[in-house]
């Protein structure tokens, strides 16, 4: 260990070293605009929420009156929920089918694997407006050609945008748009896993499924930890999905579907911008602590290296 | 001292001469249909992904008493794609004009998309090549803002462009976007591994300036990483909602998204005739540039596929 330094020319690392703060330069640009349009806005819109706005008196100062408001409000509490039962059936879901794809891809054993992988990211790159619009014609209602099928095979008339049936539906369509995504990533991380360790596993006996499972899967761990951590912060600020099937199906997406969709018909549509500010503000500190709490159990469990 | 070069010698060409990119499936010891059957179940899902897509290409080129009308996945006449096609020109519904959508998109994704990839470059290079005071700490708050909901930034950046006039801004849009965790990771982690830090020594060595450095041999080394980025900001940017949503309120601001969801509105809840038709060729519209994007240049985007939802 002690040698390496040693081995680098001395004068070089030296001179190195007194040319440190171009990096200081470097990085300017992307902090100044992180910092206007990421860290001002939101000190702003904690300043924001401490205040409450009257069509009649102006503006004032009303300290954490906002925040009662949210607290007790239970249709925030109910779209909290929602999201979180949404993440708790989506997430597992979307990983664990992207995992399975991504593993077969990558021992092989599946023919047309390169153009299989191609057609299961292609939703990447449809607009969640899009692939909802998209969605809701097929589901819709005695015209949809799902909703056809679905008669078809005996299943009766199944309402796709009814109360019941909403959440699921929602799930279809966000496992369309972002399994393939997860089975690009995972089947690149699957690809880092040197093949000579599997060769070594096969001499030994293993079946495919045991090296799969207890060889590969424990190796790729750290890559589905990130993908649960994007998935979930994903999930939980569910808005776009929900937002255009309300355009088909009013009564189904209520005001406070989710967090997000409470927090824009609180601003935007009620024009309360001050009690929408502090529903941001919680629905941000709730995912920040849920992230904080999964890091911390990961961390104690020594799965983050 | 010899014996490891001889291991290392033999794997390389046991590799070689497995040819494969994986080891030969027959040393599995499978069941007999194994593969038949796990490939037609990534069949089943290749046509649950494609379906959709598909739908949208046929219904284009129909009317809109045939959307309705005729099945979902098969033609119908007349043929109505040219028509549906010259209706983007126009403002049918009162919403707004499909094609002024259109180059707004493409005004936001390519400003955007340049200037992301220029400050991911900059800041990159800075964490990669550079130990300064406060290095750590902020490449961790970059990092950090990966888990910033995109709601609690995007109202909050409405309320300071309402007190700064920014609202109904095309730079309202365009800055924020700018803005990319993701492509400041790729950059540095792209850096770290192609650009040697001895390269640039030498290169001070001979006087170069810092400026040159940078723009002669630190760009010009990382060009698939740049392109990684330049991809990854304009699919984001294209597809992104929430923003543009909170901070237009005029149509004619709108990217494709918010236009989209603005039409979808009017031919649900108006009775203004043939909007449905409209809205599925605007839909085909606005996913066909991605996708002939996405198959030129795929190796591209799976090289930095990081992207989190967190920006859909």
């Amino acid at each position: 260990m002690t040698h390496i330094p040693a081995s680098r020319p001395r004068g070089l690392g030296r001179r190195g070293s007194t040319r440190q703060w171009p990096g200081a330069v470097f990085i300017t640009p992307h902090m100044l605009a992180l910092a206007l349009f990421m860290l001002v806005p939101t000190v702003y819109a904690v300043y924001d929420s401490l205040q409450t706005t009257r069509l009649i008196g102006g503006t004032h100062f009303s300290g954490m009156a906002n925040y009662r408001a949210v607290l007790h409000s239970a249709e925030f509490w109910e779209g909290v929920r929602r999201v979180l039962l949404f993440a708790a059936v989506q997430v597992p879901l979307t990983i664990g089918l992207a995992f399975l794809f991504a593993a077969a891809f990558d021992a092989g054993i599946v023919k047309y694997s390169r153009f299989f992988r191609t057609v299961f990211f292609l939703p990447f790159a449809v607009p969640g407006v899009v692939a909802a619009l998209m969605w809701s014609f097929l589901l819709l209602p005695g015209f949809g050609p799902y909703a056809k099928l679905a008669d078809g095979i005996g299943l009766g008339h199944v309402d796709f945008f009814s109360s019941r049936m909403i959440l699921p539906t929602i799930v279809v369509i966000v496992l369309w748009e972002w399994t393939g995504y997860n089975v690009t990533i995972i089947y690149t991380s699957l690809k880092s896993v040197p093949q000579q360790i599997t060769e070594a596993a096969i001499m030994d006996g293993a079946r495919l499924g045991t090296i799969i499972l207890r060889l590969k899967l424990p190796m790729v761990w750290p890559t589905i930890t990130m993908l649960f951590f994007l998935n979930t912060v994903g999930a939980l600020q569910l808005f776009t999905e929900p937002s255009i099937l309300a355009a088909f199906q009013p009564q189904s997406v209520s005001f406070g579907f989710t967090p997000s969709l409470y927090v824009y018909n609180t601003a935007v549509g009620s024009g309360d911008y001050n009690l929408g500010a502090a529903a941001a503000v919680v629905l941000a500190l709730i995912i920040g602590a849920l992230s904080l709490g999964a890091f911390a159990l990961r961390r104690r469990r020594g799965e983050f290296a | 001292m010899s014996s490891p070069a001889h291991t290392g010698r033999g794997s390389r060409r046991a590799r070689k001469q497995g040819a494969a990119d994986h080891v030969p499936i027959h040393l599995y010891g499978l069941r007999r249909g194994t593969v038949t059957v796990l490939t037609l179940i990534c069949g089943a899902f290749a046509a649950f992904v494609l379906a959709p897509i598909a739908w949208l290409a046929i219904n284009a080129t129909k009317t809109q008493a045939n959307v309705y009308g005729t099945p979902g996945f098969w033609f119908a006449r007349p043929f109505h794609l040219f028509q549906n096609l010259s209706a983007l020109g126009r403002n049918i519904s009162g919403a707004g004009v499909y094609l002024q959508w259109l180059g707004n998109t493409l005004l936001y994704a390519a400003v955007a998309g340049l200037g992301s990839t220029l400050l991911s470059a900059l800041a990159g290079y800075g964490f990669a090549r550079f130990r300064f005071r406060g290095a750590n700490a902020l490449f961790y708050l970059v990092m950090s803002t990966l888990l910033v909901p995109i709601t609690s930034v995007a109202l909050p950046l409405f309320l300071v462009y309402a007190r700064v006039g920014l609202v109904n801004s095309v730079w309202g849009m365009i800055l924020p976007s700018m803005v990319s965790p993701v492509g400041i990771y790729l950059m540095r982690t792209y850096i770290d591994a192609s650009v040697p830090a001895d390269l640039i020594n030498a290169a001070r060595m001979d006087g170069a300036s810092e400026t040159r450095i940078f723009v002669q041999i630190v760009l010009p080394l990382t060009v698939p990483g740049l392109v990684t980025v330049l991809l990854l900001t304009v699919v984001a940017v294209w597809n992104n909602y929430f923003l543009p949503l909170i901070i237009f309120s005029r149509s004619r601001l709108y990217p494709l998204t918010v236009g989209l969801s603005s039409l979808s509105r009017q031919a649900e809840t108006g009775s203004k005739a043939e909007l449905v038709p409209v809205l599925i060729t605007g839909g085909l519209v606005t996913v066909l540039p991605l996708i002939v994007l996405f198959l030129f240049l795929e190796k591209y985007f799976r090289g930095g596929a990081l992207q989190g939802s967190t920006t859909g």
